[in-house]
């Protein structure tokens, strides 16, 4: 993350969107939109002050509800940028016309600006990495035998993990979120939301197992004398040294039982977890004190969005739609864009990286060449007979026509019309204008209606 | 004068198992404007793609029919065969009678063998219609947009930056680090993720 921040190449834009890709390959224009941060952070210094004087308390979402922030606040103490925003929508000063300012009254730097507005950035680029990750199924709407997230002892692996952080809500123990005591018998639920056509998504989420079988072994490690039964469909652990983890976790005393679970009842302060073990055929019932569950991921949200703005494909589930699943896996249709990560589809950390190198190959090759050649298969408008009705520009997928006036003499007389003009850098070739093009006046090179009739006629010899 | 060389590939036997090869190549020269016809293995072969090179001037060939698989796998390889042979790419048209043909008919070997002299027929037709065409080109700018700042994010810029060109990173949280920073330890190493 520093590294990234250092970098004298890379202009870090946190708490920054992408509002509108316009252009082509080697030539995108994009606008970003940097969000008021209120905190000017040339002058910040990162000291803290703010956010400890703070009187206003929220849900800390990064730590995935489970401790309270402030209304200014960093997402955790190795954040980059080290320095505060005001989440407007829960501070004082903005929501009670500006009874408060704690926060201006305690900065010792002068830095807090209530008065700093969003600022929009126009700027060009040559290729576009999309990394825009993940989230994890929404379980609490899908599963009521788990409870529908009313047990505060049933946590998704996500809250687990900031738990287990030592930069997290209890600085790296593991304990019950109803009690705050230490649990002493653990239960995971694996595919959660996965492999589940039903509930969730027909997709395994790949990473689950193995996250799994860490988190069986932090129990095992950090709680003495605590016990771990992981609830399973298969284990999947196809990668360099996971199957040897897998055994470790197991070798370390976790139990792994085969079925699903049926549900969750709470008992006094347990909760009683009730499933199936396959393999002895029996029903089997768990008294747990913290039930641990293994989502799914699912695209991040608002990626839908991005994939409108920038033209790229999604599959069924929304994951961004390579060029082609073997061969061109970083690519998309979209000449200069180019994937990472798990927007792409569910990946581990490693393949992530893979990916993200990959890409970042792809982009130096496209900036080795001063000039790209494009393909000439394009639509081209034979202006004479166009009567420039915008058809085509309405039906246009890349926004590749436009309308341009054109000037010509007719019996003497000077006239200007309008006709439709062909971007041949934007344009992909489909065809849909043609098709659409009730005057014959648009033709796509390569598929000429010439062409197209010759096909036919030698079809019907 | 349009003089059209059709090339008829076996692909091994993905083809020629099905459609009569030899029949197809003699029912190839009675189409109009057809000059020449041959059938190779593989015309995507070393060889294969001579053969092409050699008979466009020798026989002064100036539109190329490939019978072969989908243009999906080997049209940009046959368009550099024709730039070897000083055509332009554009004049070459391939007639699917893989995928198309032998592929999806295998059981009927006479019906698969009359559509693909269909299939060749028609791309005749339409490669005498073909005219060259000149690849557009565009400036390219040398500098990179990433959006997202997690772990896939930072990487890609991190090499991009590492190889001389300037990056903007774009994230919409108020820190980097995305999902990966939220982990304690990562599987199966158990290092530290921030």
């Amino acid at each position: 993350m520093v590294a990234a921040s250092q970098h004298p190449n890379i202009t870090l834009m946190t708490y920054s969107e992408v509002e509108e890709v316009g252009g082509y390959v080697g030539n995108f224009r994009v606008k970003i939109r940097q969000k008021a941060k209120s905190v000017n952070h040339d002058l910040c210094t990162g000291c803290g002050i703010c956010w400890e004087k703070c009187p206003n308390t929220i849900l800390n979402e990064y730590n995935q509800g489970l401790n309270l922030r402030k209304a200014i606040y960093i997402r955790f103490p190795q954040a980059v940028p080290n320095k505060p925003v005001i989440d407007r929508e829960n501070c004082r000063q903005f929501q009670m016309d500006g009874k408060c300012g704690v926060c201006k009254e305690v900065c010792q730097a002068g830095a807090i600006d209530y008065e700093q507005q969003d600022l929009i950035l126009e700027e060009e680029f040559g290729s576009i990495v999309v990394a825009t990750g993940f989230d994890l199924f929404a379980w609490e709407k899908a599963y009521g035998e788990y409870g529908y997230g009313k047990y505060p002892d049933v946590i998704s692996g996500l809250q687990f993990e900031r738990m287990s952080n030592s930069s997290g809500p209890t600085e790296g123990k593991i304990l019950r979120p109803s009690d705050g005591k230490e649990p002493q018998r653990v239960v995971f639920i694996k595919c959660v939301g996965s492999r589940d056509d039903a509930k969730g998504k027909s997709y395994c989420s790949k990473v689950c197992c193995m996250y799994t079988a860490k988190h069986a072994h932090q129990v095992l490690e950090k709680i003495e004398g605590s016990e771990v039964y992981v609830f399973y469909i298969d284990v999947r652990t196809p990668g360099k040294g996971y199957e040897e983890f897998y055994r470790h976790s197991l070798e370390e005393g976790a139990l792994y039982i085969r079925g699903r679970v049926s549900n969750i009842i709470p008992k006094n302060s347990s909760l009683i977890v009730r499933g199936e073990d396959t393999l002895l055929g029996r029903q089997v019932e768990v008294e747990a004190d913290l039930v641990v569950l293994a989502t799914a991921m699912t695209p991040s949200y608002g990626s839908d969005a991005v994939a409108r703005m920038i033209g790229i494909g999604t599959d069924k589930d929304g994951f961004f739609e390579e060029a082609h699943p073997k061969l061109r896996p970083v690519e998309c249709h979209t000449a200069g864009v180019y994937l990472a990560g798990t927007c792409q589809g569910v990946k581990d950390i490693p393949d992530t990286v893979s990916q993200a190198s990959g890409s970042a190959v792809k982009v130096c090759a496209l900036f080795s060449v001063d000039e790209r050649e494009l393909d000439p298969l394009t639509s081209s408008v034979n202006e004479s007979i166009c009567s420039g009705c915008s058809t085509c520009v309405l039906v246009c997928p890349f926004k590749a026509i436009e309308i341009k006036t054109v000037t010509e003499r007719f019996y003497g007389q000077t006239l200007q019309r309008q006709v439709a003009a062909v971007n041949e850098a934007l344009c992909q070739g489909c065809g849909t204008c043609t098709a659409a093009c009730r005057s014959g006046a648009i033709n796509l090179k390569g598929f000429t209606n010439e062409q197209i009739l010759a096909e036919v006629k030698a079809a019907c010899l | 004068m349009k003089r059209v060389g059709v090339f008829i590939c076996h692909c091994g036997s993905n083809i020629s198992a099905v459609v009569d090869v030899n029949s197809v190549a003699e029912a190839a020269k009675k189409i109009p404007n057809v000059a020449y016809v041959t059938h190779y293995k593989y015309m995507c072969s070393d060889p294969g793609q001579e053969e092409i090179v050699k008979a466009v001037n020798e026989h002064n060939l100036n539109r190329v029919v490939v019978a072969s698989c989908s243009p999906r796998l080997h049209e940009p390889t046959f368009q550099k065969t024709l730039q070897r042979a000083g055509l332009n790419p554009y004049l070459l048209e391939i007639a699917n009678i893989r995928e198309q043909c032998s592929w999806v008919h295998s059981k009927f070997k006479d019906l698969a063998t009359a559509k693909a002299i269909a299939l060749i027929r028609m791309m005749v037709a339409k490669a005498a219609e073909n005219v060259p065409l000149l690849r557009p080109s565009v400036y390219i700018r040398k500098k990179a947009l990433v959006i997202g700042g997690g772990i896939a994010g930072m990487q890609a810029a991190l090499d991009i930056a590492d190889a001389g060109y300037p990056v903007v990173l774009v994230e919409r949280d108020n820190t980097i680090g995305g999902k990966m920073a939220m982990l304690d330890k990562t599987f199966p190493t158990l290092d530290c993720s921030a």
